[in-house]
């Protein structure tokens, strides 16, 4: 059986085109069911994420590759000039190289990204449940999730905040443990306030409270997070109350000064505060934060943690390919062996079918022999051919490539008309 | 005898050096092993305090080296404590340094001392074992202390690196400085207040050590010393808010006190504790 993976990610192709290319709009189960229907492929798994469309599978012949391509036009209602450029395929090892590459996510468009290997256990599980899946793609996967596991554990390609919504949080997290209970404070209700107060929304705080100098403003965000409102006079009292504040207002001047962070300071009996100040210009004096307990981190030193974390991950990527490349290759052998053993069984088979007739034809000949020389004789005879096929089979298994093996079981099969059959 | 004595030393020497080796690296088989190999140290060491005690026929409690060697298996079975209940492996490379570091003097020195008719008193035992055990809380809030201060200096100067990507949250680890020492306080009160007990009813003892059992002796003045500090740190935490680094540096001044009282006032100075 022949292994391939066919179909476009973000490297291939333009977004526009990955757009249209989308199994899960129609599920996947119709296209597993559709894939199935038309008899492309012995075993398959469709793997749909926003940045690619690929299928996995295993079939008969080489030529299955370009027929699971145009069904994806197909399916897809994509023309086949146009998918077509963009079309990659991988063949045999490249496939797994391909599928562990991603399940590891050094093939996502933020390296490293956590979601990808669910996404590919997902896409697993459903072609399983569909009972579209084989002994080939069965190991392919099982690899794939041992892979991701193993780059997860052993490198640190994962590791650090990418965003600087996320290397906030992560700060938050350092410095209070857990989130959840804790007070926000956002000032302002502009874009930047609204999108980093929904994502601490997202996070479990305790009480979200919103101060803008236009209070409608507020209290019109404070009703879509569940949060409250505060007048702009009152924010000094807030300020005191709260744990993490962000401000995004903007003010061309300061709207905190440090005399008003320290005031703030006071009456918190050395409770620490985490200022987030992600407006231009900034909204928090830098001086605040030299005060005791407080944490003040503007959008550039946010943005220069998150550097420095793409900066580690890029340097985890030949340490994850190395794992990568060591499970590509004992795929690769597991394959091979699998293409060989059948063969291997069927020509021993033979050999022994032969020697068991000989032995049966001279019969009346060794009648007459004392019982230890017949047993002589069918240890000799045994050993012989034992001999006979100990190096070819030595060859066999110790061929460079698939091709090799694959040619060597074919000519084996052709030469001694052999009938082996693949075990699934 | 003298190999024996050893044993727990290698294992606590292995367990720092696995311990140091997850800090380092980070991986979770190296964590795992650390602690295996540090629960093992801590069973070969409570077989080795058996032994003694059945050999003696009392507990080794008599004199600085063995209460040494008694802190260092107290420690060890608090932290693993503390381990198994958070899964916080962190402070593992710190404590088991200290746990490998003073278990050389009872390996150097392993005779137990007699006992003098002094210590037959059950509440020897019990001011002893009290003391030791506020000394392992408050090793572990100095522990605590100090990697309090290390993260919080590198949240603080905006780099975020080697303790940033090891530590648990500077929250967490201030929660747990404070419940140290109030275990640790805790148990010092009630070692001083047994202490005291049995002091006066030695009182009338010709030995000369039940004679210098007064609180200008240093090793007495000095626990009492420790005691002022770490009521006022529990006092300040709770009444002025000195959290977070105020309090990990008291506990680093604490702790750094009671070592003091325990190496060279132990062995050295003091009259009335020279068992």
């Amino acid at each position: 059986m022949r292994l391939f993976a066919v179909g476009v990610s973000h490297r291939t192709a333009p977004v526009e085109l990955r757009e249209t290319v989308d199994f899960a709009r129609r599920g996947l189960d119709v296209a597993l069911a559709a894939l199935r229907q038309r008899d492309l492929a012995r075993e398959a798994v469709v793997l749909s994420t926003c940045n690619r469309a690929e299928i996995y599978a295993g079939a008969e012949s080489d030529a299955a590759a370009e027929s699971c391509g145009r069904f994806i036009s197909e399916f897809n209602g994509v023309s086949w000039d146009a998918l077509a450029p963009h079309l990659v395929v991988y063949r045999g090892p490249e496939a797994a190289d391909h599928l562990f590459r991603v399940a590891a996510g050094l093939d996502s468009l933020v390296v490293g990204e956590p979601q990808i290997l669910g996404q590919v256990k997902e896409a697993y599980s459903t072609a399983s449940e569909l009972k579209a899946t084989g002994a080939l793609t069965h190991r392919l996967f099982t690899t794939a999730f041992s892979v991701g596991k193993r780059v997860r554990s052993e490198t640190g390609l994962g590791e650090g905040a990418v965003s600087v919504s996320y290397a906030a949080i992560a700060l938050a997290r350092k410095i209070f443990g857990r989130l959840k209970g804790l007070h926000v404070l956002v000032l302002g209700a502009g874009e930047m306030a609204t999108l980093t107060a929904t994502h601490l929304r997202a996070q479990e705080v305790g009480r979200l409270t919103i101060a803008s100098r236009t209070l409608a403003s507020a209290e019109s965000l404070a009703r879509d997070l569940k949060g409250d409102a505060v007048a702009w006079a009152a924010m000094p009292q807030a300020l005191a109350a709260a744990d993490i504040v962000v401000t995004a207002t903007g003010s061309p001047d300061p709207v905190l000064t440090r005399a008003m962070v320290e005031e703030a300071m006071r009456p918190r009996r050395g409770r620490p505060i985490f200022l987030i100040d992600i407006a231009l210009p900034r909204d928090v004096e830098p001086d605040a934060g030299s005060l005791d307990q407080v944490f003040l981190y503007n959008i550039d030193d946010l943005q220069t943690i998150v550097n420095e974390n793409l900066a580690r991950r890029g340097s985890e990527v030949q340490r994850a390919e190395s794992i990568v490349r060591e499970e590509v290759e004992r795929f690769r052998a597991w394959m091979q062996s699998r293409d060989i053993v059948p063969t291997v069984v069927a020509l021993r088979q033979q050999f022994e079918a032969i020697r068991q007739s000989e032995l049966q034809r001279l019969e009346p000949k060794l009648a007459g022999l004392p019982p230890d020389a017949r047993a002589r004789v069918d240890e000799i005879t045994h050993l012989i051919v034992e001999k006979l096929l100990l190096t070819p089979t030595e060859q066999l298994k110790g061929a460079d490539d698939e091709a090799t093996a694959l040619a060597y079981a074919d000519a084996l099969n052709r030469l001694f008309k052999l009938r082996a059959r693949e075990d699934e | 005898m003298t190999i024996t004595a050893w044993v727990p030393f290698v294992f606590y020497a292995a367990a720092a050096a696995l311990y140091i080796a997850h800090f380092a690296r980070r991986g979770p088989r190296s964590g795992r092993t650390a602690t295996a190999v540090l629960g093992a140290a801590l069973v070969a060491h409570t077989f080795l305090i058996g032994m003694q005690t059945m050999q003696a026929g009392y507990a080794p409690l008599v004199g600085t080296t063995a209460a040494i060697s008694a802190f260092v298996w107290l420690l060890g079975l608090s932290y693993l404590y503390v381990e198994l209940t958070t899964d916080e492996r962190a402070m593992g490379a710190f404590v088991s340094t200290l746990l490998a570091a003073l278990s050389i003097l009872p390996a150097l020195n392993p005779a137990i001392d007699p006992r003098p008719a002094l210590l037959r008193s059950p509440l020897f035992t019990i001011h002893v074992m009290s003391m030791l055990l506020a000394y392992a809380s408050f090793a572990l809030a100095f522990v605590l202390g100090i990697t309090y201060v290390l993260l919080f200096k590198e949240i603080k100067a905006k780099h975020l690196g080697f303790f940033y990507a090891r530590l648990p949250s500077l929250q967490v680890l201030d929660v747990m400085n404070g419940r140290a020492v109030v275990v640790g306080w805790l148990f010092l009160t009630c070692g001083l207040a047994v202490g005291i007990v049995w002091a006066s009813q030695i009182a009338g003892s010709p030995d000369p050590r039940a004679q210098a059992m007064h609180p200008t002796d240093p090793k007495i003045l000095i626990a009492l010393i420790c005691w002022a500090i770490y009521s006022f740190a529990l006092f300040a935490r709770r009444a002025i808010g000195w959290s977070g680094r105020r309090a990990a540096y008291l506990s680093a001044i604490g702790f750094v006190i009671v070592l003091l009282n325990f190496l060279p006032v132990g062995y050295f100075l003091t009259r009335s504790h020279n068992f």
